[in-house]
């Protein structure tokens, strides 16, 4: 120190005070001194050239800090001062503790007398009354003269927690994205294809990413009620109203038919960034092409059903016109339009368990002899009847078995055979119905109505021939009528040979 | 000697991280604890951040610790390592 230095504090300072001064210098109980500069007062320490490692410290982009043994804090960097909110002076002389806030683990005190290689912990920053930062803290050991104490860093997480949180955004997005079953597409604002769901992707069989939209997805209106909703567009106009307006229910297909003629449904919403601001579009292309092919199967069974319902009246009509005019009485009408009744609801119940698909003879007879299923056998190949001879056919043995019932086989401890078989060219049915063991036969009081019925049906409405026989053992009736290209043999089924009733 | 129930107002100037500055700030803190509990108030300034700050206390040698409160301002120099010394020269009765 120089002489004028000294001089000057004698004259600043009371003789005791700069006695004492200039002793503590001499006895090296002070490490820096205040001289005076150019441009005022000046730091000038004695200890060592540390000024470098200080600027350092204090340009550091994380906080720094050194923390005595005790947990006082003795020296703040500036990046700290700005993390905290709080002045250097305010935080020298604080507990390390009261820095964070939050969950602090429960050994923050062994944090300032750290072993070697440090101590990492996250955990938040009190800044001001209300707000902290999420940091990432290390505390070291470091010797400050012949002193131990900790050096602590003290980083900032939010940005790199914002990052992390934005890339789980995005990896949640983008499951979405590849979980969904419909194709989502998401557009920047000119119509430009950013994103794209692995339904998308199968459905041009390429990345559309990058491509405009309609270049990628050149869509035709599916519905006729809608047509030229699209057409009316440019491929442009087009891509920039999926991009920038809502956009709901038309239902369309692709261009071209690449996608086997399927219909989609479009629809396009706005993607709002944080500030609510569009950035863009999300278009969902949902396939409804199961719906669309159920609607139609719905309309086409409407009017089937009302085709049948309109048949069955008919028949109807016509066995309540037949059976009145041949009923010697209101009674006996109402036994034999019932029973003919019974033998058309037992028809249909048959077709309703096939779904009209075509039914097999052997099931077919089953159910139509059951009444007598102990005394009725039956004998032939699997053949799988069209739906349309189900009908006729269960008439005409309803008839067959009326007339057993009260003239023949079955109105005495008789037996009735039914087979039959496939032969000729074309292919025809031939059925043998034979009755043995009932009352005598007399041929002219048999041919009634049911007899005219049973040749009517078996010529008008199954195409082919009935031939009765009424001999005196018993009824031999013939019937033979095309199978044609709705008949068939059920190969699976096993040979129903002999196959007793029930 | 003041009256106990007075509070004391400490001024402590450093120059950032030199060893005696730490550990003046750490002795200090251990010796207000321990006889001033609940009645002083440490104002820490760093003479490296604000140099122009050491004309209003006179600083010349670092560390210095100024008592302004109670009056009269009091003055010692250096780290503050002998307890009785401070106690001393702060006039403060050693509990």
């Amino acid at each position: 120190m120089d002489k004028p230095d000294i001089d000057r504090l004698a004259l600043l300072h009371t003789a005791s005070d700069a006695e004492e001064t200039v002793r503590a210098i001499y006895q090296g109980a002070v490490d820096a001194v205040v001289v005076q500069g150019r441009n005022g007062p000046q730091i000038v320490t004695l200890s060592g050239a540390d000024e470098p490692y200080r600027v350092l410290v204090e340009r550091m982009s994380d906080g720094a800090l050194t923390v005595s043994t005790e947990g006082v804090i003795l020296y703040v960097n500036r990046r700290l001062s700005e993390m905290t909110g709080e002045d250097a002076g305010a935080l020298i002389g604080k507990q390390f503790a009261s820095l964070f806030v939050g969950e602090v683990p429960r050994d923050i005190s062994t944090w300032t007398q750290p072993a070697d290689g440090g101590v990492r912990y996250e955990v938040n920053l009190a800044r001001g009354a209300e707000e902290s930062l999420p940091v990432s803290v290390w505390a070291g050991p470091v010797a400050l003269g012949d002193q131990p104490a900790a050096l602590v860093t003290i980083s900032d997480m939010s940005v790199q927690r914002r990052a992390e949180e934005i890339a789980a955004a995005e990896r949640f997005a983008r499951s979405i994205l590849e979980q969904a079953t419909d194709a989502i597409l998401v557009l920047d604002p000119g119509g430009r294809i950013t994103h794209a769901s692995w339904a998308a992707e199968q459905l041009v069989q390429t990345s559309p990413i990058g491509r405009q939209f309609s270049d990628a997805f050149p869509l035709v209106t599916a519905d006729p009620t809608q047509a030229g909703a699209l057409e009316r567009y440019s491929a442009a106009m087009f891509d920039s109203l999926l991009a920038t307006r809502p956009f709901h229910g038309l239902e369309v297909r692709l261009r071209g038919g690449g996608d086997n003629g399927r219909t989609f449904l479009l629809s396009a919403g706005p993607l709002l960034d944080q500030a609510k601001q569009t950035v863009g579009s999300i278009v969902t292309l949902t396939d409804i092409s199961a719906r669309k092919r159920a609607e139609e199967q719905q309309t086409m069974l409407v009017a089937e059903l009302n085709h049948r319902v309109k048949n069955i009246l008919a028949i109807v009509q016509s066995i309540a016109t037949q059976t009145a005019r041949n009923a010697g009485s209101l009674d006996g009408f109402k036994d034999t339009f019932g029973g003919r009744l019974r033998a058309l609801s037992v028809a249909h119940d048959v077709l309703t368990k096939t779904r009209w698909g075509g039914v097999e003879l052997t099931q077919l007879l089953k159910e139509i002899m059951s009444p007598y299923r102990e005394r009725v056998s039956i004998e032939g190949p699997p053949l799988l009847m069209p739906s349309q001879s189900i009908v006729p056919l269960s008439m005409v043995l309803h008839e067959l078995m009326t007339n057993a019932a009260k003239y023949g086989a079955l109105s005495a401890a008789g037996h009735i055979s039914l087979s039959w078989q496939k032969d000729g060219s074309p292919p025809a049915v031939r059925m043998t119905w034979r009755e043995q063991g009932g009352p005598p036969v007399s041929v002219g009081a048999r041919r009634g109505f049911g007899t005219m019925l049973i040749e009517r049906v078996v010529a008008y409405d199954l195409e082919g021939a009935a031939e009765l026989d009424f001999q005196p053992g018993g009824l031999l009736c013939l019937l033979s009528f095309p199978i044609g290209s709705g008949l068939r043999i059920a190969q699976e089924e096993p040979p129903a040979s002999a196959a007793a009733l029930g | 000697m003041v009256a106990p129930t007075e509070g004391y107002n400490l001024r402590l100037y450093v120059a950032g991280q030199t060893p005696k500055s730490i550990a003046a700030i750490a002795n200090l803190q251990k010796i207000c604890e321990t006889h001033l509990p609940g009645r002083y108030n440490i104002t820490i300034i760093d003479l490296m951040k604000d140099p122009a700050l050491a004309q209003r206390d006179q600083i010349v040698a670092i560390p210095t610790l100024i008592r302004h409160l109670p009056e009269p301002l009091k003055r010692i120099i250096g780290d503050l390592s002998n307890a009785e010394k401070v106690l001393v020269g702060l006039d403060i009765a050693p509990t």
